[in-house]
């Protein structure tokens, strides 16, 4: 073989010419900013989610309603003591606490951290779970002390002619 | 002129506040302590312009 082909057109033996690809994968300092604004951007876009369905939960929409279900009688139930039920299903076993002559209060009982089932403690006014000492405040639900971190689904409780109705859950899931 | 690395350091601390938020908000949602989870998604939102902030000022200024 002849070396015409390396002389015509060019002199070069780069064929290749028009396309540079020294540094084409540097990433500089600029390229590099750019990257981290974009990284920003999609942390931001990927909180609006959450916010919203955060929003959404605080605005009750994860509320359920259910088919009321009466619980106890007000006069067999004393101040200060607690009554176990089943509330929505058979199955869901729930507290009601009665807290003073009108404030009753009603939790699912199964305790958030491995569902054991939270018992009132009257003389510490707090509820307590047996397996990991897991506590509960009685007014929210809100844990306290121990392994659970998530509240206890509320129930929604009503009085109606001297018995107590159950008639709605917050947040429950099953 | 010498390039300035201090919006880059600048925005390293945004992307780490970024991480470190993402993470609380996410847990906040688990733990149904719904406002913080707002707190914090509105913290993140607001962390994106200040990093085009940055990256604005850095930019023109030694490159
Ligand atoms: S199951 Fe209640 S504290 Fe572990």
């Amino acid at each position: 073989m002849s070396d015409k082909n390396n002389k015509i057109p060019f002199t070069e033996d780069n064929y290749t010419h028009n396309i540079n690809r020294n540094n084409e994968r540097k990433l500089d300092r600029r390229g590099f900013m750019k990257t981290l604004v974009g990284a920003a951007g999609v942390f931001a876009v990927s909180s609006l989610p959450w916010g919203v369905l955060a929003a959404k939960e605080l605005n009750g929409l994860g509320d359920k309603k259910y088919p009321k279900h009466k619980i106890t009688d007000v006069n067999s139930l004393p101040i200060g003591d607690a009554v176990d039920f089943a509330f929505p299903g058979e199955h869901d076993s729930a507290i009601l606490i009665r807290l003073s002559e009108n404030k009753y209060v009603a939790y699912q009982n199964a305790c958030t951290h491995l569902r054991c089932p939270v018992f009132w403690k009257k003389d510490e006014q707090e509820m307590l779970c047996p397996c990991h000492h897991g506590k509960f405040d009685v007014e929210t639900g809100a844990p306290t002390a121990g392994p659970p971190r998530r509240p206890l689904p509320e129930i929604h409780v009503k009085v109606e002619n001297g018995a107590v109705y159950a008639v709605g859950v917050k947040r429950y899931e099953a | 002129m010498k390039r300035s690395y201090l919006p880059v350091a600048l925005l390293l601390a945004v992307l780490m506040l970024n991480i470190i938020f993402t993470q609380y908000m996410v847990h906040q949602y688990f733990y149904e302590n719904y406002t913080n989870t707002i707190i914090a998604a509105v913290i993140n939102v607001i962390l994106f312009p200040v990093a085009f902030l940055i990256y604005k000022k850095g930019v023109n200024v030694h490159d």
